[in-house]
């Protein structure tokens, strides 16, 4: 079963401030991802892969064209739905996980992880626990998990930014670069979890220009050059 | 499909139009963005704020932002009754099961609403506090206005909102007034949730605090909505609150909303030009 399908999906900026200059980030986008499939999302910087992905979490407001989800509650287009169905989604079941992690003053490490899972759960203590166990599987240094990760360094906000996109176990997960700034012991952790994730059903849409962790998870690559799709392969692992 | 029940609305507001001074018939078609003003050039009567519509969802936390005199505090001093509508309408869904215009209810209704139902915290705390009572006094005002009687547990309670806030509650029977500025609006808080009201209004709450004093004024804020799961509206001016706070933003300019949409939609793929202007000053 595909859990998205998108069709001649296209995105034009247009800036009003440069005189209503439009800029396209793609046109012409088909592609479908199946439930439990890990697709390798490639391209040049500029190529339109973090708008692609911003289309489908409705960062970016597609021009034309249609995202088709298939949530628990039936098929829902994302292009067009209303404000309060996406964030009812975002919930439930699509988790985007930056490529920085925007941190939020004042909380400690291991609530900033936790936080998706506290307002499903709605019990705290055991959200925490979960972020804990998760943080320790990252290998992020226990005496951390109480401070606040503005101070932290790019690998340890990473693996913060990765545990908690997964935390509450997304059925639609958009992650963007999650190894790049990580050693090969703690990608072979992330990588890890998404597979585990995966096989609960999880699909997942993964930026990456890392070969190491595509050849590892991804079972198709779709790469993109100048806000088009230019190959669609499975790989063949 | 609908993935949200479309009939699930806190509060439900349409057409909200406040116009200062004696507007003709045409006083509102010729003001808003488009004109550049929100002053009538045949009446001189000032539109602060005219067709604002909007759902707000339980648990749900709404931006309103704008620079000064778009009309965006305009619209949280209506919902509140602190000022007269000149049109519209809203529905609350806790009160007559939300089949009462609230705009139009009898001042005795509006008193109820006030004690039970919302609660307000203002930039300046004088307007919010009471300074000539305690800190405590001014949560058991609130309280006791809400039929709250038994001084032990008014006392009770009071202690535990300023506990709750990080107020020291020794401190509880000191004045306001000798208090500093982000203690002053953690009491401002405690008083507008002593009744756990459904919704929240919070104009420009950290402005002209500290940075470090904002951060945990605005942390407080974030706790409490996650806890209690209060409906909120946010307004302010500063594009970073609105990014920490808030689900949905309403973009006003000259007394109307110019945009809506998710957050980080507006802040990433903002549509209409103001807004493209606006994100694009951000620090």
């Amino acid at each position: 079963m595909n859990i998205v399908e998108v069709h001649q999906l296209t995105k034009t900026f247009e800036l009003h401030i440069l005189n209503g200059k439009r800029i396209t980030a793609l046109s012409g986008i088909d592609f479908a991802i199946e439930e439990g499939e890990i697709i390798g999302l490639t391209g040049k910087s500029g190529s339109g892969k973090s708008s692609l992905m911003k289309c489908l979490y409705r960062t970016y407001l597609a021009t034309s064209g249609e995202i088709l989800y298939t949530a628990q509650a039936g098929v829902i287009d994302l292009v067009k739905a209303k404000d309060h169905e996406v964030l009812a989604l975002r919930r439930a079941e699509i988790r985007y996980c930056s490529q920085f992690l925007s941190v939020i003053p004042r909380v400690p490490a291991v609530d900033v992880v936790a936080e998706p899972l506290m307002r499903t759960e709605r019990n705290r203590d055991l959200a925490r626990a979960r972020a804990r166990q998760m943080l320790e599987v990252l290998g992020l240094p226990t005496e951390l998990w109480d401070a606040y990760p503005v101070t932290f360094s790019g690998g340890e906000q990473q693996r913060i930014n990765v545990a908690r996109a997964i935390i509450a176990r997304p059925r639609l997960l958009l992650i963007d670069e999650p190894t790049a700034s990580l050693d090969t012991r703690t990608k072979d952790v992330v990588i890890d979890l998404i597979r585990e994730l995966k096989q609960d059903g999880t699909s997942v849409l993964c930026i990456s220009h890392d070969e190491y962790t595509l050849g590892k998870m991804a079972d198709r690559r779709l790469h993109l050059s100048g806000g088009h799709i230019l190959s669609n392969v499975t790989a063949t692992i | 499909m609908s993935f949200h029940n479309e009939h699930s609305w806190l509060l439900k507001v349409r057409n909200l139009t406040k116009v200062y001074g004696e507007p003709n018939e045409r006083t509102v078609e010729l003001t808003g963005p488009e004109f550049g003003t929100n002053i009538c050039p045949e009446t001189e009567s000032i539109v602060a704020c005219a067709g604002v519509s909007f759902d707000l969802f339980p648990g749900e936390v709404l931006g309103i932002v704008g620079e000064s005199g778009s009309g965006k505090s305009t619209v949280v001093k209506l919902l509140y009754f602190d000022i007269e509508k000149t049109a519209g309408s809203a529905w609350l869904r806790p009160y007559g099961d939300g089949k009462t215009n609230i705009l139009e209810a009898s001042g005795q209704q509006k008193r109820y609403i006030r004690n039970h139902l919302m609660g307000t915290v203002y930039q300046n705390p004088r307007d919010g506090l009471n300074f000539s009572f305690s800190s405590g006094g001014n949560i058991a005002e609130k309280l006791i206005m809400a039929g709250h009687m038994h001084v032990g547990n008014i006392r009770e309670r009071a202690a535990y909102l300023l506990d709750k806030t990080e107020v020291p509650v020794r401190r509880m029977d000191d004045r306001p007034a000798a208090f500093s500025g982000g203690m002053q609006q953690r009491v401002q808080i405690s008083k507008a949730i002593a009744n756990n009201p459904p919704l929240l209004f919070l104009d420009e709450v950290t402005t002209g605090l500290d940075v470090s004093v904002q951060a945990r004024v605005l942390d407080l804020i974030r706790e409490l909505q996650q806890e209690l799961g209060i409906a909120m509206i946010v307004v302010s001016h500063d594009l970073s609150v609105i990014r920490m706070l808030t689900d949905r933003t309403l973009v006003m300019k000259h007394g109307r909303v110019v945009e809506s949409g998710l957050t980080d939609q507006i802040l990433q793929d903002p549509q209409h030009a103001y807004t493209q202007l606006l994100v694009s000053s951000l620090l």
